[in-house]
Order: structure tokens, then sequence, then C-alpha cells
């Protein structure tokens, strides 16, 4: 051991920490230390625990919650603190921010006065100077235009400058450490990238240790130098980040590594020349929306009708796998919906071999519904909550006259054996099942009516990483033995250059570029996607050797 | 599979019913009953006028006392709840219908149907609700059947525009973008996805609606604008009571307590929907 | 500016809803079954009699043309003329409209501050002993019919021990307390529970909201965060409440104004309608609307003073 490492007291020292919510155990004696001036990442599924950890260590626990062990903030015990030792600390010693910005600033006050709250509570000083440190702050977090920005209400701000905002709350008081817990999963990619770029210059100019929850393990490894893994409550391992990734002791480190979609091999997709007439094609398709406006603003004349989608062109061949990326706005949703004829185009058309899609009525609306068919984001909100899965699965085929009921329901639990859910499930309904099992169902509901192309619009943005793995699996799996065509839908980069032949970069309701999809990734011409390719935090390329699904398997029991 | 194992074994059975569901069940039991059974339980007619026993106190003969005709005030409590009870029956089932049906279209297909419930939504709300059904059933002449009619024509407004409110959000749900992506029927969808769903909220309304409805009802008697004397229901009997209220406040106290015990039942009904309700979405 | 917008954009959208209520009120009286000549008249008019007061109102006229006779009365400060007093509507309002306001008041001074109280109290500790009493005993108060507490306090307060007057209005400020007492209080038993289950609900949801999490993350004492946050973020949906329920207040004043006898605008109603006096009826159903009207826009513009997304 180094000499000057083993002066250096740490910062923060968890020992043998444990967190009971009534009989339930969501920690389970966790140890891990942060020195002054670092950066530790805590990364772990949800349900890991490392929120909770986190929150136990600010004392900002739920009262049904009983915590042991220890938390020593520069060896001073902290979970036998005092309510009033307790206020003294946060916000002072310890900063903190979140992962949804928008719904932790209070939306009645004014920025500037939520970040002079603490500074004239902790430091003494009057509110007119906490304001201009306020302003001070705000531009040190990179917001332009500052005086004016802190006269703003949070719902004047953009996703980014809230958490920005938040940034500049927690460290008004020049805190020792900031806890920041996933601050950038609720943001787009490029954005996370900035917001991540400015936790890494405060960490650097201020000397602030920060400790970053995430289940990215491409943001931790963007800018830790340490990292802890978390599953179930318990560290299942911890070091420098380097070795964790490159040699992972662990088992669920390893499957947490090679989950991650810059890691992943999937067969080599082959890029055929594209046959004479595409299955799909859509040419100059606009989509807009109008903008409410009260009687004032018509008359007022104001800001025409949002463009969501603004004259697109793009193909897809019959058993191809297309890419759309883009960030939220960007109209790559609005694109599915369209064709699935959940939004009318404004101008151009939409062509299932040359038939518009949009004059279709009566037969061939219905033929065309058994053909096209989307499997949606939200694995939950996606299925029906009366509803037993089975049901659910069964319902397209009766419909359609496919089948009888009693045929259709067989039909169902073939589907659901198709998508690997295990039997017992089949008259459960939703809330009983768990997101990626939902995510399952939904995929073998559009598989009922056997369509040839299948829309995935970021069906896997809602689950957890390993899961997301599983089911990119199943989804190619199932593209392989039937034949599907996929268009699919995503704002992460890295997923849809891993599996799709083509990809199209969306931006606000452009395409920017689109090529092959090993092309738009390694040598992007767009500057942004130049930019979105950069902002990918990802893992390095692979070294080690490709895992095969048995060892998945394996590696989780 | 790492997502299957956890959710295998089956959840614990959420708890269906509550405290207030027993408390709703015994009133509202109670009260059926006594209403199905009043000619069997009244110890007297309940018009039956005597004079001998005018004004008479509360006693082993008249437990309720008598009014200022001597007719017996524990009979005609009896015989008014089968009244009321039919008032808060058909005050709240028509509003009820009409409005779950206006605002599940309005609320789908939004459109012209929409455009126009909202002006009609937006007009009903600029009347004080108690003063609209006042005037109508006061141009209609009063009555029992005008003040039904006078409150459907009044509330279904608000359950149509708490209906549309629910579907407004379901329809931008994903389940039913799935549905009508899987090429379903509207009628489908909306019955079979739609209305399900849309439905919990708007039953615990109509319950708790049910004593607001109870109260108008006594209220318009009350005023001489609902049922008509010699007719026994609650609002008359208290409005025929008021003026010996100094002599006899047995005329006046038992009716009242008789509708609110009636209230609270349906009140502990809604609140015990609305628990199970919220303990659902919970789970 | 903005709140200049909001105004501009409310006031476009008041002159929509005051020509639907004045379409309404001039149905009110051509909804009758019948004539409404007759109505005017009386069940024992003579057919002379009839014919003479349908020249006299113009009822003879297209419905159309009725109508718009009816706005331009309306516009020119004309709503109509009593047939029993023989005197213009808005005389007999101004003569009765100040009871009704003064006990409009009275019971909202009454009611928030238990109400305010009382949530504080359920909210606090919810589930806990407090709560499910204010929670019991504010369900058995919604279950009690107005008119009949009324009836019951008066004799109990006023005839029994015989605090208060049982009738009337009295004279000067100190009168009109003591008089309108037991009215009020038998109109704020039915109205604390109602905004009580309001403003709990809303105190327990934004105490768990994540902002609170943030105010506590920044060393906020829980004084602190209750009063400068919870409470703001709590109080917008209880005051769209209780601008509704002043309206309902105002409309529901008929009966308590009944049992009490206070003169105000619910009794004139009453009589009128008892009496067949339609075009009294008719100019208090716009004036009751009008006043719905105003209260509501002066919520909106309250509510849009607290929370700048009201404001956009």
């Amino acid at each position: 051991m180094n000499r000057t490492e083993a002066v250096t007291r740490p910062l923060l020292e968890v020992e043998d920490l444990t967190v009971g919510f009534g009989g339930f155990a969501a920690v389970r004696g966790v140890s891990f230390h942060v020195q002054p001036g670092e950066i530790l990442g805590i990364v772990g599924e949800s349900g890991s625990g490392k929120s909770v950890t986190c929150r136990a260590a600010m004392g900002l626990l739920p009262g049904t919650a009983r915590a042991g062990g220890r938390v020593r903030l520069e060896g001073r015990d902290l979970l036998t603190l005092g309510d009033a030792d307790w206020r003294a600390i946060r916000g002072r010693e310890i900063g903190m921010i979140f992962q949804n910005p928008a719904s932790h600033l209070d939306p009645l006050r004014r920025i500037g006065s939520q970040i002079a709250a603490p500074i004239v509570r902790h430091l003494g000083v009057g509110r007119r100077e906490a304001m201009r440190r306020a302003v001070r702050l705000l531009d040190d977090v990179g917001i332009r235009d500052p005086e004016r920005s802190a006269r703003a209400y949070p719902h004047e701000f953009s996703g980014g400058m809230k958490q920005r905002a938040m940034i500049a709350t927690a460290i008004g008081c020049g805190p020792k450490l900031l806890i920041a817990d996933e601050p950038t999963t609720a943001l787009d990619v490029t954005v996370q990238a900035r917001i991540l770029r400015l936790l890494k210059d405060l960490n650097r100019e201020r000397g602030l240790a920060i400790i970053l929850i995430s289940h990215d393990l491409g943001v931790v490894a963007d800018i830790c130098s340490r990292v802890v893994v978390m599953r179930n409550g318990e560290v299942v391992e911890q070091g420098p980040i380097d070795d964790v990734v490159s040699r992972p002791r662990h088992p669920y480190t390893r499957l947490l590594v090679d989950s991650q979609p810059s890691r992943r091999t999937y067969p080599d997709v082959k890029t055929e020349p594209l046959p004479a007439a595409p299955l799909l094609s859509v040419e100059g398709l606009s989509v807009s929306f109008a903008v409410r406006r009260g009687l004032v603003g018509r008359l007022a004349g104001k800001a025409g009708p949002f463009l969501a989608l603004d004259g697109i062109d793009l193909q897809i061949a019959a058993g191809e796998t297309v890419g759309v990326v883009g960030e939220s706005g960007s109209g790559k949703s609005t694109l599915a919906r369209a064709i699935i004829r959940q939004n009318r185009p404004s101008a151009g058309t939409i062509r299932l071999e040359r038939q518009d899609v949009h004059a279709l009525a009566g037969d061939a609306l219905m033929a065309f519904r058994r053909r096209v068919q989307m499997v949606f984001q939200n694995p939950y909100d996606s299925l029906n909550p009366r509803m037993t899965i089975a049901d659910a699965v069964a319902e397209p085929i009766w419909r359609h006259r496919l089948a009888d009921r009693r045929t259709a329901e067989r039909r169902a639990g073939e589907l659901l054996e198709l998508v690997e859910l295990p039997r017992a499930l089949r008259d459960r309904k939703p809330r009983q099942l768990s997101g990626g099992q939902c995510q399952r169902v939904g995929l073998a509901r559009a598989l009922a009516l056997e369509p040839q192309l299948l829309i995935a619009d970021e069906i896997t943005s809602a689950l957890d990483v390993t899961t997301q793995a599983q089911i990119l699996d199943l989804l190619l799996r199932l593209q392989r033995e039937r034949a599907l065509t996929l268009l699919y839908i995503s704002h992460d980069l890295s997923v849809v250059s891993s599996i799709c032949q083509r990809v199209y970069v969306f931006k606000a309701g452009r395409i920017v570029e689109n090529g092959p999809a090993r092309q738009v990734l390694s040598v992007p011409r767009n500057p942004y996607t130049q930019e979105l390719v950069s902002s990918l935090a990802q893992l390095g390329p692979k070294k080690s050797a490709s895992i095969s699904v048995a060892a998945l398997n394996n590696a989780t029991r | 599979m790492t997502d299957a194992p956890t959710t295998l074994e089956s959840p614990p059975p959420a708890r269906r019913t509550t405290v207030s569901m027993m408390v709703a069940t015994a009133i509202l039991g109670g009260w059926l009953c006594i209403a199905l059974a009043a000619p069997l339980i009244a110890p007297y007619d309940p018009d039956a006028v005597d004079i001998m026993n005018m004004l008479s106190p509360p006693g082993a003969a008249h437990w309720f006392g008598t009014d200022q005709v001597g007719r017996d005030v524990f009979s005609r409590v009896l015989y008014a709840s089968r009244v009321d009870l039919f008032l808060c029956v058909v005050g709240v089932l028509p509003p009820l219908l009409i409005g779950t049906t206006v605002g599940l279209l309005s609320g789908y297909f939004g459109g012209v149907v929409d455009n126009l419930f909202m002006r009609i939504y937006d007009l009903t709300v600029a009347f004080p609700f108690f003063v609209l059904v006042l005037a109508i059933v006061g141009v209609l002449g009063p009555g029992l059947l005008n003040f039904v009619l006078a409150l459907t024509l009044v509330g279904w407004v608000s359950y149509a525009r708490l209906v549309r409110a629910e579907v407004l959000t379901i329809r931008e749900s994903e389940y039913v973008q799935a549905a009508q992506c899987l090429g379903y029927r509207p009628a489908a969808i909306v019955t079979r996805h739609v209305l399900p769903n849309a439905i919990g909220p708007i039953i615990a309304y109509a319950v708790n609606d049910a004593v607001l409805v109870m109260l108008a009802g006594a209220s318009f008697g009350f005023l001489g604008m609902g049922a008509q004397p010699p007719v026994a229901e609650w609002g008359v009997m208290i409005a025929d009571g008021q003026a010996f209220v100094q002599q006899a406040w047995w005329i006046c106290l038992f009716p009242g307590l008789a509708a609110i015990s009636l209230g609270l039942g349906f009140a502990f009904l809604g609140d015990g929907l609305g628990q199970i309700q919220r303990r659902q979405a919970a789970a | 500016m903005a709140q200049l917008r909001l105004i501009a954009r409310r006031l476009i959208q008041l002159a929509g809803v005051m020509l639907g209520i004045s379409i309404v009120t001039f149905l009110l009286l051509h909804m009758a079954p019948g004539d409404p000549a007759r109505l005017l008249a009386g069940e024992r008019a003579s057919a002379e009699t009839i014919a003479a007061i349908r020249m006299q109102y113009g009822l003879d006229l297209p419905l159309w043309q009725q109508f718009i006779t009816y706005v331009a009365n309306l516009l020119a400060g004309d709503i109509g003329q009593s047939l029993r007093f023989q005197r213009p509507v808005s005389e007999l309002i101004q003569q009765f409209m100040w009871p009704t306001l003064f006990l409009t008041v009275y019971v909202v001074c009454l009611a928030v501050p238990p109400a305010v109280a009382l949530s504080i109290l359920s909210a606090r500790n919810p589930g806990g002993t407090a709560d499910q009493i204010v929670r019991l005993v504010g369900i058995a108060g919604l279950t009690i019919p107005v008119f009949w507490l009324g009836i019951m306090m008066s004799r109990f307060f006023g005839v029994s021990l015989g605090w208060f007057p049982v009738s009337g209005y009295g004279v000067g400020l100190a009168g009109h307390l003591h008089h309108l007492f037991l009215p009020a209080l038998s109109t704020a038993v039915w109205l604390v529970p109602v905004l009580t289950q309001s403003l709990r609900a809303a105190l327990i949801e934004k105490a768990m909201a994540d902002f609170v999490t943030a105010a506590r993350a920044q060393g906020a004492s829980e004084r602190e965060i209750f009063w400068r946050t919870i409470l703001p973020n709590s109080v917008l949906p209880t005051l769209n409440l209780l601008g509704v329920m002043v309206a309902f207040l105002i409309g529901g004043a008929v009966i308590v104004e009944t049992v009490y006898a206070v003169p105000g605008l619910g009794t004139l109603m009453i009589g009128a309608l008892l009496g067949r006096d339609y075009y009294v009826v008719q100019g208090l159903t716009l004036v009751f609307a009008m006043s719905t009207v105003l209260v509501t826009l002066a919520v909106d513009l309250l509510a849009a003073f607290i929370d700048p997304r009201v404001r956009a």
C-alpha cells in the first residue's frame, strides 16, 4: 500500500450497513468508502438497493425503514445523529441530486430563490448576497444568461437546465461530497454527456467528491475511478473501474458487463442489395400537430402548427432490419404512429407494397393490420390491466376470425411458449408480472396475427440492462425464425447499430443521416450524428471471449 | 431467466373488503329490508289520522311519538324509506347511464360531439346546481317525478365530464393504441378495453352522489318542491313538524336521523370502494 | 403580461358563457308545459287576460325575436318585472342580496380555519387516531341534511338556551353576525368536511413529492418544509373547490334562508317559485349564474397568482 493513501482518511465510510423495511432487508451488510476528491460509482439494476444505501447516508430514509451498521463522515458517525445535527450536514457537508430534476424542483418558486435557500440557511448570509451567489452558481453550472434564469420558474427550463439548477442548489454551500442518484437517466444522451462533463469539471476544479449512482455501467465507467457493484441489496464486487470492467470476478458483474449493448455481438447481419420494390416505403412524409391556442393567440397570429415530421423518406425491404435513432422530440415515435395509422400525415405517403396505407379501409385495412404490427415502449401500460395475458394474446386471433375462441386460446398458449414465458403465468394479470415478462407478452400479442413487418418502438428502454439483453436476443431469434422485417426504433445508438443493417438518424423531425449501421457508427458524417456517437457512454470494445446464452443463464442461477 | 423466478409464486391476495364496506352493507341492507317489509313491521297505518292522540311524545304506544294529526311517526319513518331509497336509485341511475355513454363517446371519438359536450358542460357549471334544479322543478311544477327529471337533466353532465376525463387518459395508453393497431373495431375497444378501466372511479362517484341525491330529495320535499304531502317522505315530515318543533321535537328529529343513517350507508360504501381502488392501484 | 393575457383570454370565454346563460334562462320559461302566457296569468285567468298578457310580453312573436328582445333588455340592465310585487326584478335583487352575500362570506370565514386546522392535524399522521376521527366525523357531517340541522339547532340554541335569534337578519354588523350565526354554522358543518377531505388528500400527496425530499436533502427543517413547500403546493385544488363551493352556497342559501327566515335571495326565490312569479325566477337564475361565473373567474385569477404554470 502506498504511504499517502494510508494517511488520507476516507471522507465517507460505510460499514456493514443494513436497511430493513418491516421484515424485508433492502440493503444487507454493505461496506465501501469514498476518498476526498474521488468519484465513486455505484452500479446496479432496479431493486439492487443502491438508492436506499445513499439515502441512508443522507438520513433520508422513510420513517418505516430501520438502518443498522455505521456511516461515518470524516470519522463522525451519522446514523446516531439527531434531527438538528442531520440538518447541519444535509446541504452543507453533503449535497444530493436526483434522477428526475423536473419533479425535484418546487414548481411554485423561482429558480434563483431555490438555489439561494440553502445558502441563507447554512451560511448565514443575507438574502441579497445569497441571490448574488445563486446567479454566480447558475453561471458556474453553465446556464446562459444567469441573471434572467434566476428569475425563471422551473417549468420554463428544459430537462438539462433543470438538472444544472439542481446541481447549483446542491453545491451552493460548498459541500465536500455530492451524491448523484441516477442524475442523467431522464435526459437525452447528448444532454447526459454534457451533465457528466459538468460533474467531472466540478470534481476537478473544486475537489468535490462524488458518488454517482447509476444503472448504466457505461455512464459509471465514463467518469468514475472506482466502482461498487450491487445486486439484491448486497455488494457483489468493488474495485478500480478498469479492473472491474475488464476482469470481473463475480458472475453477475460479468453478466452486467456482457449485457452492455456495445459489448454484445449479434450474428453478422448480411447487407444484401435492396430488392427493386421495398416492402414499406415512406415518401416525403410530414406530420403536423396543431398548437393549441386560445382566441387571443389566434388573433395575434403567432406560430403555426408544430411539424413533428418534416419530409421523411425511408424504405424498408422485406427481411431487413432497419433502425431509427434519435432523441426525445426527434419524431421517431411519430413515424411509428404514422405507419400504424395513429397519426395522419399532413403531406407525403406511406406505402406497403404500393398500397397507400392511409387510403385503406374495410377488408384491405384488416389485411394491413395482419401484416404490420407493433410492440410498444412501456411494458405495463401496453397491456390491458383487466385482462389475463392469455386472453390478451388470444384476442387478436379470434377478433380477426383466424380461429374460433377455443383454438385462439390454444394458439395463444403456443405463442407464450414461443416467447419463453412459464406456463404458470398464463392466467396472471399484467401487474403480477415483471417488466421483462410483460414485454414478452407484448411480443407474443404482436406476433399473434403473424405479421410481416414488426415495429419495435423503444421496447427495452424501460427495462434493466440484463433484461434488455434477453429481450433483444428473443427478438432477433423470432426475427430469424419467422423471417420478420423489423423496424427498430430507439434512442440508444449502440443497440441500433449492433442489431440493424441500416440506420436512419432523426433530429427535430428530419433525417440527418442514413446508411449502413457500422458506417454511421464508425464514420459519422453529420455533425449531430458525430455528437451522438461521441456522447455514447459505453465500455470500450470487448476484450474477452464472447459469452454464450447458456453461460448467461448459468451466471444468474 | 433473471426476471422469471422472483414472481412465480402467487402474490398475497389483496384484502377485498374493509370495515367501511361492512358497515355500509349492514346499513344499506337494513334499510332495504325495512323498505321492503314496511307493511309487516310498521305498527300503524302511516296515514291513519288519530285526533285523540295528537303530538303525543315517544312512549310505549308510539315509539317515535305522533305528529300534529296523530299519525304514528315511527310507521311514517319506515314507510318514508321506500320513497327516499327509491329516490336514491332513480336519482342516480339515469344520470350515470346517460353520462357514461356521452362521456365515452365524447372522450374516445372527440370531434364535434366532444366540442358540443364541452360547451354544454361549461354552461351547466355556470349555474349553481341547486338553483338550476330548483328553477326547472319550479317551472315544470313541484313533484317527485319532475324533481327526478330535473336532476337527470342537470346531473348527467358531471358524470359525463368525469368519464370523459378518464377516457382521455385511457385513450392515450399503449394498450388502447395496441388494440387500435391490432385492428379491433371501435365498439370492441370502447366496451372491452376503455370502459372496464374507466368505470371504477365513476361507480365510487355515483355512490357518493347518492348521498347528495338523498339530501337534495329531502330538501326539495322540505321546500315543498319534491314529494307532496301527505306522502310520507323524510323531508316532507320534517317540514310538517317544523311549526311544532317547540312542543314536539320528535316529529323532526327521527326523520332526520333516518336520513343521516341512510346517507352514512352510502358514504361508507363510497369510502370503502375508494379504499379498495387505492389498494388495488398500489398493489 | 402573462396575467393580462390570461384575463383577456378568460374575458373572451366569459362572453360566450354569458350568452349561453341567457339562452338557458330564456328557454327556462318556454320549457314549461303549456302556454307561457297562461302560466304568467295564473290558472283561473280568462281568455282575454291571457291574450292581453301575450301581447304585453310579446309572447305572440316568434321565439328568436323574443330572444333578441330579451338579450337587448338584459344589455340595458332590465332583467324583468315581478308580477307579484309589480317592481323590476333588479330592484328586488338589490333589496334581498345583502343578507345572502353576508351569509356566504360568514360561512366561508367560519369554515376555512377549522378546515385548514383539521387537514393539517389529519395529514400529519395519515391513518393515525386523529386522522381516523376527522375522517369519520367528516363523513357524518356530509350526510346531515342542512335544513334538519338548522331546525334542530334553532330549537336547541335558539329556543331552549336562548343564545341566538332563530330568524331575521338583525341590524348593524353585530346584529347580522348574531342573527346569522346559526344559519352560517349549519352550512359550515357541511362545508368543513368537504374542504378538509380535499386539503388533507393534497397535503398527504405533496408531502411525498420529490421536491420535498429535495428540500430535506438541502437541510430544510420540517417546519420550513411544511409552510414553504408542502402547504403552498397543496392549496390549489382546495382553492378551486372552494370557488365551486361558494357558488354552491349562494344557490344553497335557498334552504338555510327558508329555515331561518332570512330575507335573502333564497327566500325571494322560493317565494317566487311557490307564487309562480316566473320573471323573478328567471332573473334570479340569471343573477345566480352570473355570480357563479364571477366567483370562478376570481378563483382562476387567484390560482394564476399562486401558480406560475397556470399563467403560461
